[in-house]
């Protein structure tokens, strides 16, 4: 027997980082005793450490609650958690699309921020009912009546009966329950048709394999079903169903309306694409559910094992990350400078972060990494297209037409007071102005087109410190434009280091050649030898340094008794060496060439 | 044949930069001459055959003692082990530790060599290292050397020191010279961890002269030096031809002393093996071992031939003279160069060698102030290589 529809409620939580969703979250398991207060480890949605450190949801998940309701009736609660950051747009759009409602949690001492905002969008494009709830009313800053209005303003949805909440002391979270209820719908869906479901997540398991976690939309599924996945073709036999309660726990089936994993012996998360949909291979739906899109890599940047004999295990900790992570994408590269390694393209900047963290934690390895570069599309003199995610193959200036880089829409909320600052900050990385709309009287949303290798750098750190961190940002993918880029390359003591190579806009590039090689002159220390450093545009220097050679390094002293010492000694500065990566006769720190490039005109 | 040290570790008070065992004079070194005396008995039993061509006190300060027991000492050796008649006999002294009868005393007992530590000319820097002399004092300690027939004396100098300018440490080798000692020790000042000085320096308190003014004040000095007729023979050492210290290049030669008195170190063949070993640092354990009858030893590493091979690169290359290839494939069995080739070769491109004289592994001026980055690339030979 399976649990009657119309007591299902399907709800995610919209929420900027810190504005309390993954607290709310907690009070709700516990309210609906889901988990033993006891048991409760701090923020359960959040298992990842760097998600627990970041304050943030990376992956999407799920859990199952029931909520006796002053009705009498009981319902069962499938709360999916939705990832809180830009770079995964795709996956929050999917996890969205997999409930009817969702609870826009806003801090009443902030107010709506721009992530919010986007994110509300994606809710009502998805046809979800939005129930806000002010959060932190305890605070003595709150200003619950201000966040009410603004909700209403900016988003256009009525706020005057949001519930005031603070759910760190769990005041008034019985009243976001009962209001689910009301303002969720009850899926639809006929539990007869042929099996549609929705995957909105995937994770790697080493005993079940990779697991979907889905929105089941129409049909039944159970174990013994054979399943397809639309997008891919692929067929599976399902060995085990089950729902998050909020760990897995196997069911006899899962069926229209609910929300669970499909377990089926799959050997990677690529076999379990987020947007795809699972049908019966023997009674297939006609078509799938709308909005699958393949993800594509935003952001490259090349992966090197500091120490060059670390290659095979950098590899085998790739392929455990990517059976986990489908939008991580890796291919074997060869710098000259960094000797063997990978290319490796991620959804964005904190998805390239966070994997390089993983793996220099999870894997203990110590890595180098290059500057991140976007995909550059180039056009031949002899009409080719090529496509260029590595600066250093670049094709001679002599032979292209020209390129075009991505670009996009940027939506910045900010107090207006820092309006002008902000402004200066989106010219001097080439942005165009589209528009700008007052919020209210003291906040302003900002649009701009921006180049996307303009903001990958530091442009969110630049705009944090110009705003005093009032600002916030958001954006999305819009296309490509033609654009006037050159290669801007480093020589260091007359040799190219191709770990450095990158593309930048022409009007940038002296500016850019300028800064990089004053910095590399502060990171890389001084040597046996005088270095010159050089930035340059095919044969044409634009700009140089030098590190001065070191002048005395030897000990004044060593008689008989330091002997022992003086060897010791000799190791520890060998130990420091290590640290360094040698690009030619020259050794370079192994983070100089990602800090190098967090340079911002 | 082996070099002995004796260490005497007390002294009126530690200067700031100094990181050396060394203790303020107190009721133990009362105990010291017969705890010492005692050591060079035992030391005597264990090496029956060793013959002494050289012998250093050293410490501290050893002139603090007083002249009578720094003689009973040297009659120990003399007693215990065969001295060579022409044997180096060096005693370091801080002016105003010893006058004219002390020094005398000493000459007559058979020293022969004298190291006096200065630093500096200047008064005003001398006191802001902690030295507890003047200039004035230094000169009068000198003129009471030469009286009392000393005629081998060792200057020290110091540069890199707070608030020295390039002219003050010029001057002060000028000043030097005019004195006419025979050998000269021009040391950069080693900030070392644990010291008032370091403490001062990283808390801001006191600023040293920056690495490059330094550098320039050693190679202004090192010319200076050259041109009044000391010459180089060692990193910081320069002498007058034929009065190198014949102790020190022991050292530097990789070969034998014994080492004597707390916190000594020494390096001997020993049960068949080459051995460094250190005896207690402490005085009161140095004292407690001898009191019960026992070698007061702390520490002893075997040195395996392959780490002794880097030793005698390590101190060699030291030396402006090098590393003399045939003592070192007699030794050894190996050629050093070929030994080491690919370090050889990598500073061979950074033109640190000089090719003047192919029986020697021998650095250039460039390449000593080079030293410790060409021995980390000696010490990138790993133990199993060689093996192969």
């Amino acid at each position: 027997m399976n649990f009657d529809p119309n007591l299902i409620r399907n709800f995610s939580i919209i929420a900027h980082i810190d504005h309390g969703k993954s607290t709310l979250a907690d009070r709700m398991m516990e309210l609906t005793d889901t988990v033993a207060k006891r048991d409760m480890e701090e923020q359960l949605l959040d298992s990842m450490d760097i998600e627990r450190e970041r304050g943030i949801t990376i992956k999407a998940s799920a859990v199952r609650m029931f909520y006796h309701h002053t009705d009498g009736k009981t319902y069962m609660f499938n709360l999916i958690d939705t990832p809180g950051h830009v770079d995964f747009n795709y996956e929050v759009s999917r996890a969205l699309a997999a409930c009817e409602g969702a609870v826009l949690v806003v801090d009443a001492t902030q107010g709506i921020e721009a992530q919010t905002l986007a994110n509300v969008y994606l809710a009502v494009d998805n046809g979800l009912e939005v129930l806000p709830v002010i959060n932190k009313v305890d605070l003595p800053s709150a200003e619950p009546e201000r966040v009410k209005k603004e909700i209403e303003d900016v988003i256009g949805i009525p706020a005057e009966d949001a519930p005031c909440i603070s759910a760190k002391t769990g005041l008034n979270v019985g009243e976001v329950l009962a209001r689910i209820v009301d303002t969720v719908p009850a899926p639809t869906g006929d539990p007869d048709a042929p099996l549609k479901a929705l995957i909105f997540d995937c994770l790697y398991d080493n005993y079940k394999g990779a697991l979907s976690y889905v929105r089941v939309f129409d049909g039944t599924v159970k174990p013994g079903t054979r399943i397809r996945m639309m997008a891919s073709g692929s067929e599976f036999d399902v060995t085990e169903v089950g729902v998050f309660a909020p760990t897995w726990k196997p069911v006899d089936s899962l069926t229209a309306g609910e929300v669970g994993y499909i377990a089926a012996s799959i050997k990677s998360v690529a076999e379990t694409k987020v947007g795809d949909t699972i049908t019966e291979a023997g009674r297939p739906a006609k078509e799938a559910l709308p909005g699958y899109k393949q993800a594509n890599s935003m952001v490259f940047c090349g992966v090197y094992p500091a120490d060059g004999a670390h290659y095979d295990d950098l590899k085998e900790a790739l392929d455990k990350l990517k059976l986990n992570d489908a939008s991580l994408s890796y291919e074997h590269e060869t710098s000259a400078a960094l000797g063997y390694g990978f290319r490796c393209g991620f959804l964005g900047l904190l998805h390239m972060e966070i994997i390089t963290e993983r793996l220099e934690r999870e894997f203990d390895l110590d890595l180098v990494t290059t500057a991140p570069s976007v995909v550059y599309h180039v056009y031949t003199l002899d009409g080719q297209k090529i496509v260029i995610d590595n600066p250093s193959n670049l094709p001679n200036a002599a032979e292209i037409d020209y390129m075009e880089e991505p670009i996009v829409k940027a939506t910045i909320m900010t107090p207006s007071e820092y309006v002008g600052t902000i402004m200066e900050l989106c010219q001097n990385n080439r942005g165009t102005f589209v528009d700008m709309q007052y919020i209210e009287a003291d906040r302003v949303n900002l649009h701009y087109i921006l180049p996307l290798n303009e903001i990958i750098y530091d442009f969110f750190d630049s705009l944090k410190s110009r705003s005093r961190g009032y600002a916030s940002f958001d954006y999305e993918l819009s296309g490509y434009a033609r654009s006037e880029l050159v290669r801007l390359d480093f020589l260091l003591n007359g040799e190219m280091c191709d770990a450095l190579t990158t593309i930048v806009h022409k009007d940038r590039a002296y500016s850019k050649g300028r800064a990089v090689a004053e910095k590399l002159k502060d990171v890389i220390p001084r040597q046996q030898f005088e270095i010159p450093i050089q930035a340059a545009i095919g044969s044409k220097i634009i700009a140089r340094e030098t590190v001065k050679a070191v002048r005395k390094d030897v000990l004044a002293k060593c008689y008989g008794g330091d002997i022992t010492r003086k060897k010791k000694l000799l190791e520890k500065q060998k130990e420091g060496k290590k640290r360094m990566r040698q690009v030619g006769s020259v050794a370079v720190p192994s983070d100089a060439f990602m800090s190098v490039l967090r340079i911002n005109g | 044949m082996i070099g002995v040290y004796v260490h005497i570790p007390y002294c009126i008070r530690k200067c700031r930069y100094c990181d050396f065992c060394s203790i303020p004079i107190d009721e133990t070194a009362g105990r010291y001459r017969a705890a010492l005396e005692k050591e060079i008995a035992l030391s005597r039993a264990k090496y029956p055959d060793e013959r002494v061509k050289t012998v250093f006190f050293g410490g501290g300060t050893p002139t603090i003692l007083p002249a009578e027991d720094l003689c009973a000492i040297l009659d120990a050796i003399r007693t215990a082990f065969p001295v060579e008649p022409d044997a180096e006999i060096s005693i370091e002294c801080n002016p105003k530790t010893i006058g004219f009868d002390g020094l005398k005393r000493l000459c007559d007992a058979g020293f022969n060599r004298l190291s006096i530590g200065l630093q500096a000319t200047q008064n005003d820097l001398l006191s802001r290292i902690g030295r507890v002399h003047t200039y004035e004092e230094f000169i009068a300690t000198y003129s009471a050397a030469r009286d009392a027939g000393f005629t081998n004396i060792n200057i020290d100098l110091m540069h890199g020191l707070p608030g020295q300018t390039q002219d003050d440490y010029l001057d002060a080798i000028r000043t030097v010279a005019t004195l006419e000692p025979t050998h000269i020790s021009a040391y950069s000042l080693i900030l070392e961890e644990g010291t008032p000085l370091y403490d001062d320096v990283t808390a801001g308190k006191e600023t040293l002269p920056d690495p490059d003014a330094v550098a320039d004040m050693e190679d202004a000095g090192m010319d200076l030096l050259e041109s009044l007729g000391y010459h180089r023979y060692e990193v910081s050492n320069f002498a007058k031809s034929g009065f190198e210290c014949r102790h020190n290049l022991i050292y530097w030669h990789n070969e034998p002393y014994l080492g004597l008195g707390v916190a000594a170190h020494s390096s001997m063949e020993e049960d068949g093996f080459w051995a460094r070993f250190s005896n207690e640092s402490s005085i009161s354990a140095y004292l407690k071992k001898l009191e019960k009858g026992k070698l007061p030893r702390a520490e002893r590493i075997i040195v395996n031939t392959f780490e002794q091979m880097f030793e005698s690169v390590m101190l060699g290359l030291r030396l402006v003279e090098g590393v003399d290839r045939a003592a070192f494939l007699d030794r050894f069995g190996c050629d050093v160069i070929e030994t080491y080739r690919e370090a050889y070769d990598k500073n061979d491109r950074f033109g640190f060698w000089d090719h003047s004289d192919p029986a020697y592994l021998r650095l250039n001026r460039l390449g000593m102030d080079h030293l410790d980055s060409v021995l980390r690339d000696f010490r990138e030979r790993r133990l199993i290589d060689f093996l192969r």
